[in-house]
């Protein structure tokens, strides 16, 4: 039999000993190095070796326990669907790179770590694998060809008990079974099983142990006296366009996934907690601060944000604020989807970037607010990095998500009823002056908002950070204006009358122009100004944005001038 | 006052800066060109230590050389808990025995980082092949250790003198091209290590990721 670098054989490449939590083990399986860790929700990943940036061996890096990390640049990737949540020389607000490193199939039975070269085979249990408590031996590292270890193994049968050879380089004989894990053309590993856990476990190990190693040093013996075989060559695809692009910013892809209502449930008063989960398999990577569209039953389309932490990509948990003024969205949820039902979401879009370079990061959150930053605090958490998070809520509301934030090791300060004269002078304190390296992080109602910009501002803070995401529009939208835009791209030049927005008319001319909250909050529908004059109505942009007179938002902004030319 | 005459890159002198480090210790430091000056040949250096080799400590007037003796020497004098070099007869005879063994990494392992990054004149598949040699039985010792409650080479509850001599060149030794795909037990040791509070970094050595905590 010869190696195959794209034998589809699944081969033990680990024991699940191997793997405790927060270590990284270093595995190698046909000519591939693999990275392997164990994510403290108990999921094993085997992804290839290298991190995708600059190709150092991500076995270095660091296991959080829901990404791992690699130390030398400090890009991060998720467990489970090894999507890239964190580039550190990204600017910031950037959207993330659609980045995945390479992963390997994974399953853990027997006692054993299983994969294998490609996805072209499902798993099948080795013949008699069911029905026993496996006890895994040391495994016997050896340097020698693995069809040599495997006749070797055999030739250790007794002579009245001949070995009986099994698919996938395995052989058993007694109540034990050898498995030959071919990590290249000249190196294999033994990989041996007991059947049950023997009376005296270190004393049997130490037995086979010995067995094995006598063995070991005899094929190495034989091999060095024959020319090595030529180690494997697995080819590396590129990494597609699509992943590795800068996709524009905060333009949905358009793709979306269906999931189900696994729960519903009250998490606060006025604050219902929906968990959507993947139909099979994960959800995708997901970056803190990140969001979902909703598309409700009534046709609508809203934006909730993730709550979860690192690598938690089997649901999403979101919170929706039951009130009664809402303009039908969240009251549609709330009242009609049930646990069970099918919903579409969009992928995840990040409109809200964590950096995980500052010294000092606070976090305010004011009522429903606390969705985004929980899952901040949650990353930082993961990570150890310092924060704060300040969570304030009217007298009478309840605390959402209290049971998640009172489990994180952060300062997590709870600010129930302060009266509103008191908010200003608790914020002030809660930031203190800026210094270097400290960013802030805020959501809630936009007066809250203000405050805490204003308040940061005043006590040194610079806009670079703050960070404020407003989840609706408050203001009252004037449309009384009337102007003309010229698209350029398009080459088109309309008029806009009083009462219609920019988005609307481009609509009637029949351009296909995305959205996503109609009200100025999202950042979806971004859009170049290459001239004219600028009347902002948006909660997206900060003052310099603003006063950059580049950028605006066609859903609610219009021009004090008689003529604006879009980047369109 | 503690002086340590110190090279960076060398793993010796980082044993020496590491436990001064756990055990919070003030010291100066007298950097030592040992490449490419070799000022470890230079006169002023073989008139503190004929030898010729890095590190040197001076505590007041007492000048001490070999890594290993200096760690003895500061666990003895300056750990107030005792628990880096046990007092007792049993456990010096382990350490001492796995002080030896780090010597051996060094004259393998860091033979054959000298040779490919320093470029010294050693017999590098020779030094690599005794650098394996050594590895595997430390992975079986370690690995054995687990499943017997054991987490570091010596038998205390708790990492000794012996843990800091035999690390370094350990995990340096990709930089004299010995993998350790083949030795997970003593991957797995030197995420320990790693996290022994106090732990401080060099060149090639980084830090562990945070331990999960059980609740």
């Amino acid at each position: 039999m010869t190696l195959s670098v794209s034998d589809p054989t699944w081969y033990p490449i680990a024991s699940s000993e191997d793997l405790p939590f927060r270590h990284v083990y270093a595995g190698q399986l046909l000519g591939r190095e693999l990275a392997v860790w164990r994510a403290d929700d108990g999921n094993v990943n085997v992804w290839e070796n290298r991190c995708l940036h600059r190709g150092v061996r991500l076995s270095i890096g660091i296991n959080e326990g829901g990404e791992l990390k690699c130390q030398y640049h400090g890009w991060r990737y998720a467990n489970r669907s090894a999507g890239c949540t964190y580039i550190p020389a990204h600017p910031a607000d950037a959207p993330a790179r659609r980045i995945q490193n390479r992963t390997y199939p994974v399953r853990e039975a027997y006692g054993l770590i299983w994969s294998a070269a490609n996805d072209e085979q499902a798993f099948r249990p080795f013949p008699g694998a069911e029905g026993h408590d496996w006890f895994a031996l040391r495994p016997m590292p050896v340097n020698a060809a693995p069809e040599d270890v495997l006749a070797a193994l055999a030739g250790l049968a007794p002579d009245d008990q001949p070995a009986d050879l099994l698919p996938g380089l395995a052989v058993r004989f007694g109540g034990t079974y050898y498995f030959v894990q071919p990590v290249d053309a000249c190196r294999a590993v033994i990989r041996g099983l007991l059947a049950e856990p023997p009376a005296e476990p270190v004393a049997t190990l130490r037995h086979y142990n010995e067995t094995l190693t006598k063995l070991r040093d005899r094929l190495e013996r034989a091999a060095r006296k024959k020319p090595a075989p030529e180690p494997l060559q697995p080819a590396f695809d590129k990494v597609s366009a699509d992943l590795a692009t800068m996709p524009d910013i905060a333009i949905p892809k358009g793709n979306t996934i269906t999931v189900v209502v696994k729960r519903k449930w009250t998490s606060a008063d006025g604050v219902i907690g929906f968990e959507l989960a993947a139909r099979t398999g994960h959800l995708p990577t997901f970056q803190p601060g990140a969001h979902i569209d909703i598309h409700l039953p009534n046709g609508m389309t809203r934006q909730y944000s993730i709550t979860n932490g690192p690598g938690e990509l089997m649901s999403y948990i979101i919170g929706v604020k039951a009130e009664s003024a809402s303009k039908g969205g969240s009251k549609v949820l709330v009242e009609t989807v049930r646990e069970g039902d099918l919903l579409s979401i969009s992928e995840p879009r990040n409109n809200f970037p964590l950096r995980r370079d500052a010294t000092r990061t606070v976090l305010i959150a004011g009522g429903i607010g606390i969705t985004p930053l929980l899952s901040m605090a949650r990353f930082l958490d993961k990570s150890s990095l310092p924060y704060e998070l300040h969570y304030f809520t009217r007298a009478g509301e309840t605390v959402a998500f209290r049971a998640d934030l009172e489990a994180l090791h952060g300062k997590v300060t709870f600010h129930t009823g302060v009266p509103r004269d008191e908010i200003g002078a608790t914020i002030a304190s809660a930031l203190g002056q800026w210094s270097m390296a400290q960013h802030v992080y805020v959501c809630g109602p936009g007066p809250m908002l203000e405050t805490v910009r204003e308040t940061a501002a005043a006590q040194g803070w610079p806009e670079e950070a703050i960070h404020f995401e407003y989840f609706k529009n408050d203001k009252v939208i004037d449309n009384s204006s009337a102007f003309d835009v010229e698209l350029a791209r398009s080459a088109m030049t309309l008029h806009v009358p009083s009462g219609k927005t920019i988005m609307e008319v481009m609509r009637d001319a029949g351009l296909t122009v995305p959205s996503s909250c109609e009200q100025g909050a999202c950042g979806t529908c971004l859009t170049t100004v290459i001239e004219g004059d600028v009347d902002h109505q948006d909660v997206y942009l900060n003052n310099s944005e603003k006063a950059s007179n580049r950028c605006m938002m066609t859903c609610v902004s219009r021009a004090k001038s008689a003529r604006l030319v879009l980047d369109i | 006052m503690i002086t340590l005459y110190d090279f960076e890159l060398s793993g010796n002198c980082y044993k020496l800066r590491l436990l001064m480090s756990i055990l919070k210790l003030r010291y100066d430091i007298v950097p030592v060109d040992f490449y490419p000056g070799r000022q470890h040949k230079a006169d002023w250096f073989l008139r503190l230590n004929p030898f010729g080799q890095l590190p040197v400590l001076k505590d007041d007037d007492l000048v001490l050389s070999d890594s290993g003796a200096i760690l003895a020497y500061l666990a003895r004098k300056y750990d107030e808990t005792g628990l880096w070099f046990p007092d007792d007869p049993a456990v010096t005879a382990e350490v001492l025995r796995w002080h030896a063994v780090a010597d051996d990494i060094t004259s393998t392992a860091s033979a054959a980082r000298l040779a490919l990054g320093f470029f010294y004149d050693f017999d590098v598949p020779k030094a690599q092949a005794g650098a394996h040699r050594i590895f595997r039985l430390m992975d079986e010792h370690l690995w054995f250790g687990e499943r017997e409650g054991r987490d570091w080479l010596c038998s205390p509850a708790h990492p000794t003198t012996a843990d800091i001599a035999c690390f370094p060149y350990v995990m340096l030794s990709e930089e004299g091209g010995i993998g350790r795909q083949d030795y997970p037990a003593l991957r797995r040791w030197t995420d320990r290590v790693r996290r022994i509070p106090g732990f401080t970094v060099m060149s090639g050595i980084f830090p562990a990721g945070q331990a999960l905590e059980i609740a």
